[in-house]
């Protein structure tokens, strides 16, 4: 998945796993920069009595490096608190939840913001409420308008949201995992028997909990101006998102008590979607997750000779000949992933931030959303407002990274290169079609309530 | 730790004791009071007693010591 479960010590604890960064000009205020960081992988709605929230022991990031080095210059930070009604019932709510503050809903929690820069931390905001997850018609109804309660108005104009969402990755996880059978090239597959058949969204109907957090663009860039010449070079910031925990933990035997002490240490993180779970080997992906992104230089020949290149030719032999040919190291991916894009490559465009090898979203402020009919497959599409230059929601990253390690976007750093003719077929079959979005913030859609969700079903 | 350990470290280990009193005081001296108070838990790890590196932490605070000889008194109520 993007980056849900991606990492064996992170698939364990789902409450500080990063699943989805998005960064964005909000299109419908684009005088500011959308943030989401995405936590707890694959929620199922009705996954009660104890619904799914943030760890109050756990330190949210979302990180802004806009001098190219690879760290972070500036970084807002989400602290949880969960704040119990009445510990004599088990239940999550005594009645229906008519608004965020009502008292039937048993569970509730706060969170603080801070943005820390120049080695300074503000309070941007304490106590702010999130929503209650969506329960079911009894429980929690209107729950588009109960969420909306729950969108905080900050100092300085920012926005912000914590809380349940609808998942907006949408992918085959079934076909991805079970030896790269893409549904709609199964004919091709070595392996399948099958004919080609539509992919199947395997992230339908689950949640996430987001932070999402719209500021100014003059709280992100360097000298904190507004750039508006998509060359320049201050008109490209990093962005990523990172989870961490206290360093120790202790706990007391027969009381059921947690004591986690020290310093914060990062245990999750994630800028380019996909970094960690398709690029990053196995036994590193613990380590990438606890490092800046000014420490990747180490992953660049994980970069340079992606192993996913290597097996496409071998799942599809004969699709993918041009692609099995080409030894070079993938500068077209180096660029994409690790350092932006340079001026020059594409027409109008960069996103370039420098030498460093750093894994980020790379946004350029200066350039505008695409308001009008946004192409999710972003960059490669003509659509520079999408990703590799930041990402919006409804993006369509599995097929643009799949596209691109099959070779789409070698051409753009070597000329002479053919492109294989099955690349532009290759995809898991879904678009953005295949999930909701709201066109305001925080974007991601209403999630599904738990009454309302059926069970997984099974396909041939 | 079982709880027979642990009384063992409690009763066999004067030593230990004062050392961590010594490293609560190491934290305290360098916290700031609202995160540290005096009955503030301390928890001392010693990642190798041979090289006498000892972190302690508490609160949000993690502060590293080297004391060879009190990695190895700690070390040694446990062996």
């Amino acid at each position: 998945m993007s980056s849900h479960r991606e990492a064996p010590a992170i698939s364990k604890d789902p409450v500080a796993d990063n699943t989805d960064t998005y960064a964005f000009v909000s299109p419908d205020n684009p005088t500011t920069v959308t943030m989401i960081a995405n936590y707890l992988p694959l929620e199922a709605p009705f996954g009660g009595p104890n619904f799914f929230e943030f760890g109050d022991d756990v330190l949210y990031e979302i990180h802004i490096d806009n001098n190219g080095d690879g760290y972070a210059d500036i970084t807002y930070q989400f602290t949880f608190e969960t704040q119990v009604g009445d510990p004599n019932t088990f239940l999550y709510n005594t009645g229906t939840i008519n608004s965020i503050s009502d008292a039937a809903w048993n569970r509730k929690q706060f969170y603080s913001v801070a943005r820390v820069a120049g080695g300074k931390s503000q309070w941007l905001g304490t106590n702010l409420p999130c929503p209650p997850c969506n329960v079911g018609p009894l429980s929690t109804p209107n729950y588009a308008t109960l969420a909306s309660e729950a969108i905080n108005t900050l100092s300085g104009g920012r926005t912000v949201f914590a809380g349940q969402r609808l998942e907006g990755f949408y992918v085959d996880l079934g076909a991805i995992f079970d030896l790269g059978d893409l549904r709609p090239l199964e004919q091709l597959h070595v392996g399948s028997m099958l004919p080609a058949a539509p992919g199947v969204n395997a992230t339908n109907d689950y949640s996430v909990h987001s932070i999402a957090l719209q500021v100014p663009i003059s709280d992100l860039t360097r000298g904190g101006v507004v750039p508006t010449n998509p060359a320049a070079s201050n008109a490209v910031v990093g962005i990523w998102a990172t989870a961490s925990r206290k360093a120790a933990v202790i706990r007391e035997r027969m009381t059921a008590k947690l004591l986690e002490v020290g310093e914060w240490v990062q245990v999750s993180r994630l800028g380019n979607p996909l970094f960690n779970e398709v690029i990053v080997p196995m036994g590193m992906k613990d380590v990438w997750n606890a490092l800046a992104p000014a420490g990747d230089k180490q992953f660049l020949a994980n970069v340079q000779q992606p192993e996913l290149a290597g097996l496409l030719p071998i799942l599809y032999p004969g699709y993918f000949d041009n692609l099995a040919a080409y030894t070079a190291a993938r500068a077209d991916l180096v660029a994409i992933l690790l350092t932006g894009l340079p001026s020059g490559i594409v027409s109008g465009f960069q996103n370039y931030t420098g030498k460093t090898y750093a894994d980020m979203l790379r946004l350029n402020v200066a350039i505008p959303p695409t308001v009008t009919d946004p192409n999710p497959l972003g960059l490669v599409a003509g659509d520079a407002a999408g990703f590799p230059n930041g990402r919006r929601v409804f993006d369509d990253v599995v097929t643009i990274e799949l596209r691109a390690i099959a070779g789409l976007t070698i051409p753009l750093v070597d000329p002479t290169y053919v492109v294989d003719g099955a690349v532009s077929l290759v995809s898991d079959g879904l678009t953005d079609a295949d999930a909701t979005y709201l066109s305001q913030f925080p974007y991601l859609g209403t999630p599904q309530s738990g009454y309302q969700t059926a069970p997984l079903s099974t396909v041939s | 730790m079982s709880s027979t350990t642990r009384r063992a470290f409690v009763q066999n280990s004067a030593a230990a004791a004062a050392g961590m009193t010594a490293l609560g005081a190491i934290v305290a001296a360098q916290a700031d009071a609202e995160t540290v108070g005096d009955s503030a838990p301390v928890v001392a790890y010693v990642k190798d007693a041979r090289k006498g590196e000892i972190t302690v932490m508490s609160g949000d605070r993690t502060v590293s010591v080297r004391d060879r000889q009190l990695a190895a008194r700690l070390s040694k109520t446990v062996r």
